[in-house]
């Protein structure tokens, strides 16, 4: 098996089944050295076929997986050899990494800038001109909305945003 | 070769170089030979071998006045545990889109601020 230092880590097993699934997960959890058929995988996995395909489409999908086809002179089937492209995680992930950082960024400001109520019974957040819109009570149960207080969700929006900032190195004050 | 293969066969200035880029999360090539204490020339040559055998990135910039390099560690050093609240990996992984006000994500903070 290839690529065992990055699959010890246990948020790229995470990620990899977000991926795939739970049924493509054999497929993405043990890639072979080299080329290799979507037959050989299924027979080696004892997996469906067409649930080694839809793995290996995801993974090429993601830049994780590539293939070359090759057609096979007497019968004129193709045949498509993949080979796991494991290196881009890293990569990808530290994509994903900007990605939260933007929308932590874009939500902090909207918890911030807004006022939110509560029904305690149903746990639903309304916001201040929702809740008086329905006179300060649950439209489901009728119970009196509670002013909410959101401090502690921001606070950790708040640390989490600078985490990342000191870890992919971006310069809060360049903004 | 693998990383960890690479990594066991760096002279001890390599070493000390990475180390140095991974702690500092990133500095400037100016300040990496002071700060491992030897001259500009071999800071450089090490730069260039940790560049050449992909553990760090350098790129161009201007600091101070005048013309440097900023060496960062590449993109496996970094901590990927901070996808995560919780149990929950960032709930932007696999879609096309990023909705910061997204169900998933509400979750998700929820998580974060109410974990442990």
């Amino acid at each position: 098996m290839a690529f065992e230092d990055l699959l010890e880590d246990p948020v790229i097993q995470k990620y990899l089944h977000e991926l795939v699934g739970p049924k493509g997960m054999p497929v993405a959890a043990a890639p072979p050295d080299g080329e290799v058929t979507d037959e050989e995988l299924a027979e080696e996995l004892d997996l469906e076929l067409n649930d080694v395909r839809r793995a290996l489409f995801i993974l090429y999908e993601n830049d994780l997986a590539t293939y070359r086809r090759l057609r096979d002179e007497d019968s004129g089937w193709l045949t498509y050899l993949w080979t796991f492209e494991y290196d881009n995680i890293p990569e990808n992930l530290e994509e994903e990494l900007y990605r939260l950082h933007e929308a932590l960024e874009e939500r902090r400001e909207y918890e911030q800038n807004h006022e939110f109520y509560l029904c305690e019974i149903c746990s639903i957040r309304f916001e201040f001109g929702e809740a008086m819109d329905f006179g300060f009570e649950c439209p489901e149960c009728g119970s009196p909305l509670e002013s909410m207080d959101n401090n502690r969700l921001v606070h950790a929006m708040d640390s989490r945003l600078d985490e990342l900032e000191d870890e992919l190195n971006i310069d809060v004050r360049a903004n | 070769m693998s990383v960890s293969a690479v990594e066991a066969n760096l002279s001890e200035d390599e070493r000390a170089g990475l180390e140095l880029v991974r702690i500092s999360g990133g500095i400037h090539q100016s300040d990496f030979w002071k700060e491992l204490d030897v001259s500009s020339r071999k800071g450089s040559r090490i730069v260039e071998s940790l560049v050449e055998k992909e553990l760090v990135e350098r790129e161009e910039t201007v600091y101070d006045g005048h013309n440097t390099y900023f060496i960062t560690p590449t993109a496996r050093d970094l901590d990927f545990t901070l996808l995560m609240a919780g149990d929950m990996l960032s709930p932007f992984i696999g879609e096309e889109e990023v909705d910061p006000n997204s169900d998933a994500f509400s979750q998700w903070i929820m998580n974060l601020a109410y974990q442990e």
